[in-house]
């Protein structure tokens, strides 16, 4: 049986499971720091593209434009980034055929919400983005009074992602597929 | 762990892989730093999952020196999508503008299979374009059935990709 080295023999387990827990530690706070210290995330990589509070219908997908990697090539897309620490945010979205979507993500690309259209639902989708309860305490403020009609979705951040995906059936739909999603909306709306 | 996921983050299905969890805000920290470090911004996975393959059905990467076929059956009713990206997840160039199929677009059969051929040059039917030596494809199904059968693993097995010839 071969005889180990005289300075391994020498480190004790003590040793040997300490290092292991430790570099157990790093490997997994590491991991987690990934979504909140990394600069290529989906929100950084869009956040010059994109004016704050505003709903924008980017441009088709195409080879060396696509605004982020693997994003669904037969559909269009409109985005606003929002940010809820001032004003809240009114959401508008057509929802006209199934597969179109509405989703609303945090700067980390957690998808919070998602809505799709369905056979039995479409139509215009309206929702309040509003601060989540927790991020609310920090605000004097209570928010604005809403009515029973209305939908307010709690936001997890100040900022983020409203995302309309709206697939494509063809080059023959794609004006009328843009001129659906344009009909989308970012707005803010003061507290009361 | 981050880049190619684990049993405990991903799931397969022939060459088909996806990310068990992703986009959900209770993802595990391996699919949050995957999505993160990627800029990938998909949709919760109790909605739509989205899978990905590198490699055909006997285990070959996917190249534009080779022809492949793809027999879309056994999604029911599901709205899907195919696409084609090269390795970094670009789209890859070519004269038809073509990136993808969906169910709503792809040409059928009588029986309503959706037959997709990959190939660098022209070909009948539905023709998806390669080419480069990394190819990736990214099946995406949107249905919150078929999402919990994946989250409970009872998911239907999903198309084979054949290779028919290489140069």
């Amino acid at each position: 049986m071969p005889r180990l080295p005289k300075w391994l023999r020498e480190v004790g387990w003590r040793a040997v499971a300490g290092a292991l827990l430790l570099g157990g530690i790093i490997h997994i706070l590491a991991t987690m720091a990934v979504p909140i210290v990394s600069s290529g995330h989906a929100f950084a990589r869009l956040q010059d593209s994109l004016p704050i509070n505003q709903m924008v219908l980017l441009p088709p997908p195409a080879p060396g434009k696509q605004p982020l990697p693997f994003l669904l090539p037969d559909a269009l897309y409109a985005m606003c980034r929002y940010d809820i620490s001032v004003d809240l945010i009114l959401v508008n979205a057509p929802m006209t055929q199934a597969g179109w979507t509405l989703s609303l993500h945090t700067p980390q690309g957690d998808n919070f919400y998602v809505m799709p259209a369905q056979d039995s639902r479409r139509g215009a989708v309206s929702l309040t983005l509003v601060p989540s309860a927790e991020r609310l305490g920090e605000f004097a403020a209570t928010p604005r009074r809403i009515s029973a009609q209305e939908t307010q979705v709690a936001s997890p951040s100040w900022q983020g992602l409203v995302v309309v995906r709206a697939p494509l059936k063809g080059l023959a739909w794609r004006a009328e597929t843009e001129a659906a999603l344009r009909r989308a909306s970012c707005t803010p709306v003061k507290r009361s | 762990m981050i880049e190619a996921g684990s049993r405990l983050s991903t799931q397969s299905s022939g060459p088909w892989t996806t990310w068990s969890a992703a986009g959900r805000p209770d993802a595990d920290p391996y699919t949050r730093a995957h999505t993160a470090r990627n800029g990938l911004l998909p949709l919760a996975s109790t909605l739509e999952i989205t899978y990905q393959a590198k490699a055909d059905s006997r285990g070959g990467r996917l190249n534009s020196g080779c022809e492949y076929t793809i027999v879309m059956e056994n999604l029911g009713a599901t709205w899907w999508s195919l696409a084609a990206f090269d390795g970094q997840g670009g789209l890859i160039q070519n004269a038809a503008e073509r990136y993808a199929f969906n169910s709503d677009n792809v040409m059928r059969e009588p029986d309503g299979r959706a037959i997709i051929t990959l190939a660098r040059d022209a070909r009948p039917g539905n023709w998806l374009p390669i080419t480069g030596s990394r190819v990736n494809l990214v099946l995406t199904v949107q249905d919150p059935a078929w999402a919990a059968a994946v989250y409970e693993g009872n998911a239907k097995p999903l198309p084979a990709i054949q290779r028919l010839a290489c140069r």
